[in-house]
C-alpha cells in the first residue's frame, strides 16, 4: 500500500486513478498489521469508514480522506474512552465540534487512537490498552499523550490524525515519530466535545506528514463555534492558499535558554544546522534568552495549573450519569467506588495534587501563585515577540525513550528546561509546530517553531520553507 | 437578660428564561422527568458552558430594582464539590465578583420603615432534583442548569416579622421585574436563614446557626421565632449555641439539626476557565434600567397621587402584580379609575376567590372590563344589569356590547319612547296621579315600578324619573 498525502490522495480519488474502495480494503489490511505492531488503536471503526466513503464524492480536498481521532474526541454512537477504565464502555450522545466540521468535509473515520489516560501523561504508557510503540523502533515509546494518533500517521496508516495538546501532547510525540505536529492558537479551534485536561491550556491540533496537509486540516477546523465561548470570532485565513516558502527577512529568535541545555552532541549539531539552514533561506536569526529562574518554573507552574483544572474538569466522571459505575450503599459510595475503580494510580496522584493546590488554605501560595508566575512567563515571552516573528527551539533533548525507561513526572535537572519548554506555547496560547529535522541513532528528532497568537500562517510558512530545504517530508516507517 | 436577634437571609430565585443559564436546553416546568436536558446539563465530559444573555439581563433588572452597584466586568467561578445532584461536579457561580453589590430594600412592619441592606447578588445554575428511596435514588435533570440568582442580605434583620416583610417585598421585586414566578411552595424562590442572638447593646455577634428547608414565608417567620427562643434558652441555661445547619420541621414547627459545622466542605472556588471575563456594554446595562417596569411602591404612589385612589385601595391593587397590570391596562380604555379599582377589588376578586383562579386564567380582558364600566357610566346599562354582563364576561369572554345586545339589556333612554310609555302608564293609573296631587310621594315609586314592569326593567331610571315628574306636574296642574 502506497502512502499518500491528503493532496495526492484527493487527486487520485478525484481523477479516478485509483479505486477508493480498493484503497480502503488495502488500508484496513494495513490497520490490522500495524495494530499488532504498534497497539495504537483503542477502537477500529471499519464500518463507519466504509459508510463515510459511500457518501464521498471527492469534490474537496478532505472528501474521502481517511483519518484517526485521538480517543478524547466525543463521537456520537462510537465508544470514546480517553483510554481510561472510567470510560471503558462510554458511548457519547454527541459529536465534538471539529468532528462535525470534518464530517461535513466528508472525511472517513478509520478509528479512535490510544492516548495517555485522560491525556495526562507524556509516554502513552498509562493507556488502558497499554503502551503505543514507536513505528521507527517498537522497543521505544511513541510519546504522549497523543501517542496513538502520532504512531498511526508516522506508520503511514492515515495521512492525518487529530490530537490534543495541553503541555506538549501533540508536539512531543510528533517529534519522537518524525512527523509534523501543530498546536494552533488557544481559541482558534473549538474545544467543544473534546474531553478536557486543563481548559486554559488545552488546544485542538493535528498530525500530518507534511506542512501543506497541516495547512489544509487546520483551515478545516479553525473558526468560531457558538458552543465554545473561548473560540475566536477572528476570520480564518486560507492557510493553504497563502502558504509560501519565501521567508526572506523573517525574524527568528533562537531561544538559547533552551538550546544551550542540549547535552546530546548529535542533537546539538542538528539544531545548529537548522539555524544555518534558516539563515541560508534569508531569515534573520538571532539569539535570545529568558531568565533561567523563570525557565526553571515551567514544570512546577504547569503541574499546578494543569492538575488543578484537571481535577475540577474530571469531577463529572462520578459514575452517576454515565461511565463505569460501581455499586455502593449511598450515592456518595457509588461516586467513591466508581472513581477508585475507574482511574489509574497516576491519575489519582494528579487529582490529589490538584486538590491540594486548590484547597482554600493552599490556593494563594500554590494555584494563584502558579497563575501569577504564568503571567510573568507570558510577559517575558511577549517581549521576544515584539522583535521576532518566530521562536526556534529544539523539540526536546533526546530521541524517543525505550518503553521500560520512559517515565512521566521526571524532575531531574537535565530535563527540567529542555523537556518542558514546549509548555511555553500553552501558557501563552501561541501557535507552535514541531517539524522533523533529522535522525539520531536511526530515530527521528525535531525542532519547534512558535509564533505570535493567531499568526498560524507565519508559523506554517516558516515550517514550509524549512521542510522544503530539508529531506524529511512525507516520511513514514512501516516495518520495524 | 434581654437578647436581640441578628438575622441574615440568603434567597435563591429561579429565573424564567427560555433556556438554561449555560446551555440551550429549554426551561420548562411540569414536563416529563429528564426530557428537558441536553449533554451540557448532564455534565457529559467535553461539554462547555455558553452564558445565557437573557439570564444576565434578568439579574441586572433585579440589581437595578434593589438599588445595587453593578459590576460591568462579568466573571464566573467554579464551586467544586461532589454531590449526585450536581452533574459536572462543580457549579458555575460568581464568587469573587458578584454582578450586584450594596443594595437595599425598605420594608414596613407595623407602620415602621426599616432598611434591609443587601450585600450581594450573584448568578449561578441550579442542580438536579433528587428523590431518595429506601434502597435507591432517582434523579431528574430537568432542573439542572436553570438560571438562579442568589441575594444575600447583611445581618441586619431584627426579627421574624421583618424577615417575612423583606421576603414579601423581595418576592414583589421578582414579580414586578418579571424575572420569576417566585413561588416558595414550588421552590422557584428559596430562602436560607442565618441567625444568632446577643445581649442588647453587645457589639459582638453570637454564634449563628443556619436554617434550611423553608418552603413558605410564614415558615421562615416561624422558624426564626422558634430558633431565637431556642438559642435564648440555651444561653440562659449557661450553654453554648453550636454553629450548625438546622432544618425546619413542618410537623413540629421546630428547627432540628441537619449537620454540624465540622462537615463543611471546601469548595475550592476558582475562575471558570471556559468563560473569559465579559465586559458588559454600559449602554445596555442602563437601557435595562430605563426599561424596568415600575415597582409596586411607585405604582401605589401614582395611583394615589394621579388617579386619586385611596391609599388602602392602591396598596391592595399593587399587592398582586397581575391585578395591578390588569388595572393599568383597563385604564387605557376607561379612565374611571375608582370604578375600575372597585370592580377589580370587588366583583373580580370575589370571582377569583370563589373559582380559585388567577386573573389570567379567566376570559376577562382589560378592554372588555373597561368597555363594560363605560357602559355603566353612560347609562347604557344599569349597575344591576352590569352584574349579569360581568358574569358572562367571566364565563364566555364575549364583547360586553354583544352580551348586552343578545340579552336585550340595553336601557331605554330615548325621551320620546319613554314619554309614550309613561303616558300609557299614567293613563292606566288615574288614582296614582290623584295621590301625587295630594302630596303622597309614594305614588312616584309605584309609577316607576309600573314603568319598569312594562319595559322589562330596561327603562333608564334617571331619565324615567325626570320625564315622569314632568308629566305628573303637567297633569295635576
Amino acid at each position: 500500500m502506497i502512502q499518500y498525502s491528503i493532496e495526492e490522495l484527493h487527486q487520485l480519488f478525484a481523477s479516478k486513478a485509483i479505486d477508493p474502495k480498493a484503497y480502503y480494503d488495502e488500508l484496513f489490511e494495513e490497520v490490522e498489521l500495524q495494530q499488532k505492531r504498534l497497539n495504537a488503536f483503542v477502537t477500529i471503526t471499519k464500518e463507519k469508514a466504509y459508510a463515510d466513503l459511500k457518501e464521498a464524492h471527492f469534490e474537496n480536498l478532505l472528501n474521502g480522506i481517511p483519518y484517526v481521532l485521538k480517543d478524547n474526541y466525543n463521537t456520537k454512537g462510537i465508544k470514546t474512552t480517553a483510554s481510561s477504565r472510567m470510560l471503558e464502555d462510554y458511548v457519547p450522545v454527541y459529536n465534538a465540534h471539529v468532528v462535525d466540521l470534518l464530517s461535513k468535509q466528508g472525511v472517513c473515520l478509520v478509528g479512535k487512537a490510544s492516548m495517555d489516560e485522560l491525556a495526562m501523561g507524556g509516554t502513552n504508557k498509562s493507556a488502558l490498552t497499554g503502551p503505543v510503540y514507536n513505528p521507527w523502533d517498537t522497543s521505544r515509546i511513541a510519546g504522549g499523550s497523543s501517542g496513538g494518533s502520532a504512531a498511526l500517521v508516522a506508520s503511514g496508516v492515515v495521512p492525518f490524525a487529530l490530537g490534543s495538546d495541553t503541555g506538549d501532547s501533540i508536539r512531543k510525540p510528533a517529534g519522537f515519530c518524525g512527523i509534523v505536529g501543530f498546536k494552533p492558537t488557544w481559541g482558534r479551534i473549538s474545544r467543544y466535545g473534546v474531553i478536557p485536561y486543563a481548559s486554559s491550556l488545552d488546544t485542538v491540533g493535528a498530525f500530518t506528514r507534511n506542512v501543506r496537509d497541516m495547512a489544509i486540516v487546520t483551515e478545516a477546523m479553525a473558526g468560531r463555534d457558538n458552543r465554545d465561548m473561548t473560540s475566536s470570532f477572528k476570520e480564518v485565513p486560507h492557510y493553504l492558499e497563502n502558504l509560501t516558502d519565501d521567508i526572506k527577512g523573517l525574524k527568528i529568535a533562537v531561544l538559547t535558554s533552551v538550546s544551550d541545555e542540549i547535552r546530546n552532541p548529535e542533537i546539538k549539531a542538528n539544531f545548529e544546522s537548522i539555524v544555518e539552514t534558516l539563515k541560508n533561506l534569508g531569515a534573520i536569526v538571532e539569539n535570545v534568552t529568558m531568565p533561567t529562574q523563570l525557565m526553571r518554573t515551567l514544570l512546577p507552574t504547569y503541574t499546578i495549573i494543569a492538575n488543578s483544572e484537571a481535577t475540577s474538569n474530571h469531577s463529572c466522571l462520578d459514575g452517576i450519569k454515565y461511565g463505569n459505575r460501581q455499586p455502593g450503599k449511598t450515592t456518595d459510595d457509588v461516586m467513591i467506588n466508581s472513581r477508585t475503580h475507574g482511574f489509574g494510580d497516576h491519575i489519582k496522584r494528579r487529582f490529589i495534587l490538584g486538590n491540594l493546590a486548590l484547597a482554600t488554605e493552599n490556593q494563594e501560595r500554590m494555584f494563584r501563585k502558579a497563575q501569577r508566575v504564568r503571567r510573568l512567563i507570558v510577559e517575558e515571552l511577549n517581549k521576544i515577540y515584539q522583535d521576532y516573528d518566530i521562536i526556534l527551539t529544539p523539540n526536546g533533548g533526546s530521541i524517543a525513550p525505550k518503553v521500560d525507561e520512559a517515565y512521566d513526572d521526571r524532575l531531574s535537572d537535565e530535563y527540567l528546561i529542555l523537556e518542558n519548554h514546549l509548555s511555553l506555547a500553552n501558557f501563552a496560547g501561541t501557535p507552535s509546530l514541531s517539524l522533523p529535522s533529522g535522525f539520531v541513532d536511526g530515530m527521528p528528532i525535531a525542532v519547534n517553531l512558535s509564533g505570535r497568537i493567531f499568526e498560524e500562517q507565519t508559523v506554517l510558512n516558516c515550517a514550509y520553507a524549512l521542510e522544503n530545504a530539508l529531506n524529511f517530508k512525507n516520511q513514514y516507517k512501516r516495518e520495524g | 437578660m434581654n437578647f436581640e436577634q441578628v438575622i441574615g437571609l440568603e434567597v435563591h430565585c429561579e429565573l424564567k428564561t427560555h433556556s438554561k443559564m449555560f446551555s440551550a436546553a429549554p426551561v420548562t416546568f411540569g414536563e416529563d422527568v429528564n426530557t428537558m436536558v441536553n449533554e451540557v446539563d448532564l455534565g457529559m465530559t467535553g461539554t462547555m458552558p455558553v452564558l445565557n444573555k437573557r439570564g444576565v439581563e434578568f439579574a441586572i433588572r433585579v440589581c437595578h430594582a434593589l438599588h445595587m452597584e453593578i459590576d460591568e466586568l462579568l466573571c464566573f467561578d467554579r464551586k467544586n464539590y461532589y454531590y449526585s445532584d450536581l452533574p459536572k461536579g462543580f457549579q458555575i457561580t460568581q464568587d469573587k465578583r458578584p454582578i450586584g453589590r450594596n443594595g437595599y430594600l425598605d420594608i414596613e412592619v407595623d407602620g415602621e420603615v426599616t432598611r434591609v441592606e443587601i450585600e450581594r447578588l450573584h448568578m449561578e445554575e441550579d442542580t438536579a432534583k433528587q428523590f431518595h428511596f429506601d434502597d435507591y435514588s432517582l434523579i431528574d435533570y430537568n432542573r439542572a442548569g436553570i438560571p438562579l440568582i442568589e441575594i444575600v442580605t447583611r445581618p441586619n434583620i431584627g426579627n421574624g416579622a421583618q424577615a417575612a416583610a423583606y421576603l414579601e417585598k423581595l418576592r414583589q421585586v421578582f414579580l414586578y421585574t418579571d424575572v420569576s414566578d417566585a413561588k416558595m411552595e414550588e421552590g422557584s424562590m428559596r430562602c436560607d436563614v442565618n441567625i444568632s442572638i446577643r445581649p442588647f447593646g453587645s457589639e459582638e455577634f453570637g454564634i449563628r446557626t443556619e436554617i434550611k428547608n423553608l418552603n413558605s414565608i410564614s415558615n421562615v417567620q416561624k422558624a426564626i421565632e422558634f430558633e431565637a427562643m431556642r438559642q435564648e434558652k440555651v444561653l440562659i441555661q449557661g450553654g453554648e449555641v453550636k454553629q450548625e445547619t438546622r432544618r425546619f420541621d413542618e410537623d413540629s414547627k421546630e428547627t432540628v439539626v441537619m449537620r454540624a459545622k465540622g462537615d463543611a466542605v471546601d469548595y475550592k472556588y476558582y475562575t471558570e476557565p471556559n468563560i473569559l471575563p465579559i465586559r458588559l456594554d454600559h449602554q445596555w446595562v442602563m437601557q435595562i434600567k430605563d426599561e424596568l417596569p415600575m415597582m409596586a411602591d411607585e405604582r401605589a404612589k401614582l395611583y394615589i397621587e394621579k388617579h386619586g385612589l385611596p391609599q388602602t385601595d392602591a396598596n391592595i391593587l399593587v399587592a398582586s402584580k397581575d391585578i395591578s397590570d390588569f388595572y393599568e391596562e383597563t385604564i387605557q380604555t376607561c379612565q374611571e379609575y375608582k370604578l375600575v379599582c372597585n370592580w377589580l377589588l370587588g366583583e373580580v376578586q370575589a370571582y377569583l376567590n370563589k373559582e380559585n383562579l388567577t386573573i389570567q386564567q379567566t376570559k376577562l380582558t382589560p378592554a372588555y372590563l373597561g368597555k363594560m364600566i363605560s357602559f355603566i357610566q353612560d347609562g347604557t346599562i344599569s349597575s344591576k344589569q352590569a352584574k349579569k354582563v360581568f358574569e358572562c364576561l367571566m364565563s364566555e369572554g364575549k364583547d360586553p356590547e354583544v352580551i348586552i345586545e343578545e340579552k336585550g339589556m340595553k336601557q331605554i333612554s330615548d325621551p320620546t319612547t319613554l314619554t309614550n310609555i309613561i303616558n300609557e302608564v299614567l293613563d292606566a293609573n288615574e288614582q296614582s296621579i290623584q295621590d301625587y296631587a295630594a302630596g303622597k310621594d309614594r305614588a312616584v315609586g309605584f309609577l316607576v315600578g309600573q314603568i319598569m314592569k312594562k319595559t322589562g326593567g330596561q327603562a333608564n331610571p334617571k331619565v324615567t324619573n325626570q320625564i315622569l315628574i314632568q308629566l305628573l306636574k303637567a297633569r295635576v296642574q
